[in-house]
C-alpha cells in the first residue's frame, strides 16, 4: 500500500503521471477504504492510465478487462473448456461413479477457465489492480453482474458456489461517458472526474514524457491545444493528442513551432476531417500567433 | 426554512438557522449532519456513505479541509454535474461561519457538462403554431419534471426548454437501451450451447443426445427519419432533431433526412457523439432551416436518388412533420406510395395531433394517410417516449 498522499505523488510520478492533489487523496482513500474508483472524463485525458501506473507503483499485476457491447459472463468471468469435459465425460463412461460424481468432477476447476474477473479475485500472491476500461461501453446487464464482484469482491459459479477474493483486488472502472451508468454501479465506487489540465501542469505532463524536448516548444504547442479546447469541434483533442504531436513535430525535425509544422502534423491532434478543414479556415498562423 | 440547491425547501432542526458544523457537539456529529444535509441536497447520501465519511474523519485526511473535500467529494458525487455542486455545500457547512456563502437557488440546467452553446439555427420560438394548444394549466402533474414531459414543445418557455432537454436525453438513452436485445438458450436456433448441452448430456455419458442451442439475434433492420424543419415546425424541429440523435445509439443503421423546400442527408453528422457539435456543424451546411414546404417534392428526391441504396422491403420509414405541405397533394401520395413498395412500415408521427379535437384535414395530411400505416402525435417528451413500443418491432 502506498502510506500517504505525498508518497503516491512522488510514486506516480517516478512512472511519469503528473498527478494532482484531489486524486492522490482520493487513490490514497481508495486503499484505506477498500472501495473500487470510477474514473470518467473525456478521452484522452489519462483515465487508462491510472490503473497502469497504479500497479506498477505498488509491483503487482495489472488485470485489464476491455468491455464492449455485448461483453458477457463468458468472456469476463469464466467459461467451462468443453472440449476437455466432453473427453472427460467419455473417458469416465465405464468408470464406477455416481452421476452426481460425475458432475462434481466435469465441473471442477481444471475444467475451468478464468477470465479477467476471476482472475482478478483469485491471485494468489497480492493484491492485483483490476481495470475495467470503458464500462460505459458494456451493457446494462453486464452492469448488474458487476455489482456483486465490487461491493463483496466475490463472483457466484452456479456450478461450484460462490468465491471469494484472496486478496481484494484495487479496482478502477473508466467511463467516457458514452452513456449514463447505473446509480447502483456508482454508488458502490469513488467517483473522480478527470478535466483537461490547466496550462501549467500539461506543460509538465509533456515535459514528464519528452524530458529532451526544449520548454518553449512544448508551451507553444499547449498553447494552440488549449485555444483548440475552447473551438466547437467534433473530436477535442486530450492530452494523448497533445503528446502525439509533439511527437510528431520533433519527429520531422521541427525545433519551434511554424505553421507548416502545424499543417503536416494536424492529423496528430485532430481526429476528424471537418475539423481539419475548420482550423484550415481559421488559418494556423492565427492560432499560433 | 432555507432554500438549497435543488430549489427544494429543507426544514432543519430547531437547533439549526442553517447546517453547520459548529452546530454540533462532535465531529462525528458533524460528519452524520453533513450526510443529511447532502441528502436534503439531493446527493446520493445512504448509511454507506455516511459510513465511508466516518471512517474518513478517522483518517489524517480530517485535519486538512481541503483534502477532505477532495475525500467527501469522492464519496457523495456520482456525476460531474454533481461535483460543480458539491463544493458551495461543503463551503457551507464546514467553514468559518463568517465565511458562510449565501445560499442561492441553482437550477439544475446550469450544471451540464456540455457547454451550453445557442446554435446558430433557427430553432425554437419562431414560426407560428396553429390551433388549440394543450395548455400548460391543463396538464395534470404533481411535479415540475412530470409537468414538462407532458407539456407541448410550442408551449415551452425557454429556461423550461432547456430543463427538458437534460431529462428529454437522459430518458431517450434509456430507452434506448431498453430496445436492446441478448442471446438466449432456447430449444430453436442456429448456435450450439455447449455449455447447456454438456449439462443435459452428462447423464447420456457424453453422448449429445440432446442438443440445446442459442437463438439467432433478431437483427436490427434499417430505420429511415425524415424531420421537417420547415418554419411552421420551428417550435419542434430541435427537440425532435435531438431525439433522433439519441436513436442512433440503439439503431446502428439509421438514416436520417432534414427537409422542407429541398431534402438533405444528414446521417453522417449524427456519427458524432457530441449533441452541440453537431447542430453547429449542420447549422452551417444546412440552409433550409425554417423555410416553406415542399412535402412530396423532397420525397421524389429520395426515391430517386437514395431509395435503391437504402431501402430494402424491411426498412421502417419515421415521417416527424406536421404535413402542412404547400406543393400538390398528388405528388406526395404518389411519392408516399413509391417509398411505400420499398418499406415495411411507414410511420408519420404529426406534432399538430396532440392538439384537443384535432383531424388530419389538411390537403397534405389527407394525401398521405391512404399511405401511412400509422399515425401517432409527437408534441411532447411523453408522446416520443411512447414510441418505444413500436420501434421494438423494427
Amino acid at each position: 500500500m502506498l502510506e500517504s498522499r505525498t508518497t503516491i505523488v512522488n510514486a506516480f510520478e517516478k512512472y511519469r503521471y503528473v498527478l494532482d492533489n484531489e486524486l492522490a487523496t482520493i487513490i490514497y482513500l481508495m486503499q484505506k477504504l477498500g472501495k473500487p474508483l470510477l474514473l470518467e472524463g473525456n478521452p484522452g485525458v489519462g483515465k487508462t492510465s491510472v490503473a497502469g501506473v497504479l500497479a506498477q507503483c505498488l509491483n503487482t499485476p495489472l488485470i485489464r478487462l476491455q468491455c464492449y457491447e455485448g461483453l458477457d459472463v463468458n468472456s469476463a468471468v469464466y467459461e467451462w473448456n468443453y472440449q476437455r469435459q466432453l473427453l472427460s465425460i467419455k473417458i469416465q463412461e465405464n468408470a464406477n461413479r455416481t452421476e452426481e460424481e460425475k458432475e462434481a468432477h466435469i465441473f471442477g476447476k481444471e475444467f475451468l477457465l478464468e477470465r479477467p474477473l476471476l482472475k482478478a479475485i483469485t491471485a494468489v500472491e497480492k493484491a492485483p489492480v483490476l481495470l475495467i476500461d470503458e464500462v460505459d461501453r458494456a451493457d446494462e446487464e453486464f452492469e448488474a453482474f458487476l455489482l456483486e464482484l465490487l461491493s463483496e469482491f466475490q463472483i457466484s459459479i452456479p456450478e461450484m458456489g460462490t468465491i471469494k477474493a484472496i486478496h481484494k483486488p484495487l479496482v478502477v472502472l473508466t467511463s467516457n461517458r458514452t452513456r449514463e451508468l447505473s446509480d447502483a454501479l456508482k454508488r458502490r465506487c469513488l467517483y473522480h472526474w478527470i478535466d483537461y489540465p490547466d496550462f501549467e501542469k500539461e506543460v509538465k505532463i509533456v515535459l514528464q514524457h519528452r524530458p529532451d524536448i526544449d520548454e518553449e516548444l512544448v508551451q507553444s504547442v499547449v498553447k494552440v491545444v488549449h485555444t483548440l479546447r475552447e473551438t466547437k469541434l467534433q473530436k477535442v483533442p486530450g492530452v494523448a493528442e497533445t503528446l502525439d504531436w509533439i511527437n510528431g513535430l520533433v519527429a520531422l525535425g521541427y525545433q519551434e513551432l511554424r505553421p507548416e509544422g502545424m499543417v503536416e502534423t494536424l492529423g496528430c491532434l485532430l481526429k476528424s476531417t471537418d475539423d481539419i478543414v475548420k482550423i484550415k479556415s481559421v488559418g494556423v498562423e492565427h492560432l499560433i500567433n | 426554512m432555507i432554500r438549497v440547491w435543488s430549489g427544494r425547501e429543507v426544514k432543519l432542526s430547531i437547533t439549526m438557522d442553517y447546517p453547520h458544523f459548529s452546530n454540533y457537539e462532535n465531529l462525528r456529529e458533524a460528519v452524520i449532519g453533513f450526510g443529511q444535509f447532502a441528502r436534503y441536497s439531493e446527493f446520493n447520501a445512504g448509511v454507506q456513505e455516511t459510513l465511508d465519511a466516518l471512517n474518513i474523519a478517522g483518517t489524517e485526511l480530517i485535519h486538512q479541509r481541503e483534502y477532505l473535500r477532495y475525500a467527501l467529494k469522492a464519496v457523495y458525487c456520482c456525476s460531474y454535474e454533481e461535483i460543480n455542486r458539491f463544493d458551495d455545500m461543503f463551503d457551507m457547512f464546514w467553514s468559518a461561519r463568517s465565511d458562510v456563502v449565501k445560499i442561492e437557488t441553482m437550477k439544475r440546467n446550469q450544471t451540464n457538462t456540455a457547454k451550453k452553446t445557442n446554435p446558430s439555427i433557427v430553432m425554437m420560438g419562431h414560426g407560428s403554431a396553429t390551433g388549440q394548444l394543450i395548455d400548460t394549466k391543463d396538464i395534470s402533474g404533481a411535479n415540475t419534471e412530470e409537468r414538462l414531459r407532458n407539456t407541448d414543445f410550442a408551449k415551452l418557455e425557454e429556461i423550461e426548454s432547456e430543463y427538458l432537454e437534460e431529462i428529454a436525453m437522459k430518458m431517450w438513452k434509456q430507452m434506448s437501451y431498453r430496445l436492446k436485445r441478448r442471446m438466449k438458450s432456447a430449444k430453436k436456433g442456429d448456435r450450439l450451447d455447449l455449455r447447456q448441452t454438456i449439462r443435459r448430456n452428462i447423464a447420456h455419458g457424453g453422448d449429445l443426445i440432446e442438443l440445446r442451442m442459442k437463438s439467432k439475434k433478431r437483427r436490427k433492420e434499417r430505420l429511415v427519419v425524415f424531420l421537417d424543419v420547415s418554419g411552421s415546425m420551428d417550435k419542434y424541429s430541435l427537440f425532435l432533431l435531438k431525439f433522433i440523435w439519441s436513436l442512433k445509439t440503439h439503431f446502428k443503421k439509421i438514416e436520417a433526412f432534414i427537409f422542407s423546400t429541398n431534402l438533405v442527408r444528414i446521417t453522417d453528422y449524427l456519427e458524432v457523439d457530441n449533441i452541440e457539435a453537431t447542430l453547429e456543424t449542420m447549422s452551417k451546411k444546412v440552409n433550409n432551416w425554417s423555410s416553406g414546404t415542399r412535402i412530396g417534392a423532397c420525397f421524389n428526391t429520395f426515391n430517386e436518388e437514395y431509395a435503391k441504396y437504402i431501402l430494402n422491403g424491411k426498412s421502417t420509414v419515421i415521417i416527424l412533420s406536421d404535413g402542412l405541405d404547400t406543393g400538390q397533394p398528388e405528388v406526395l401520395s404518389t411519392a408516399l406510395h413509391r417509398m411505400k413498395l420499398r418499406t415495411k412500415k411507414i410511420v408519420w408521427l404529426n406534432p399538430l395531433k396532440g392538439m384537443k379535437g384535432y383531424l388530419p384535414v389538411q390537403k397534405g395530411m389527407r394525401a398521405a394517410l391512404t399511405e401511412i400505416d400509422i399515425l401517432r402525435s409527437a408534441h411532447s417528451l411523453n408522446s416520443l417516449l411512447e414510441l418505444e413500443e413500436l420501434l421494438v418491432q423494427v
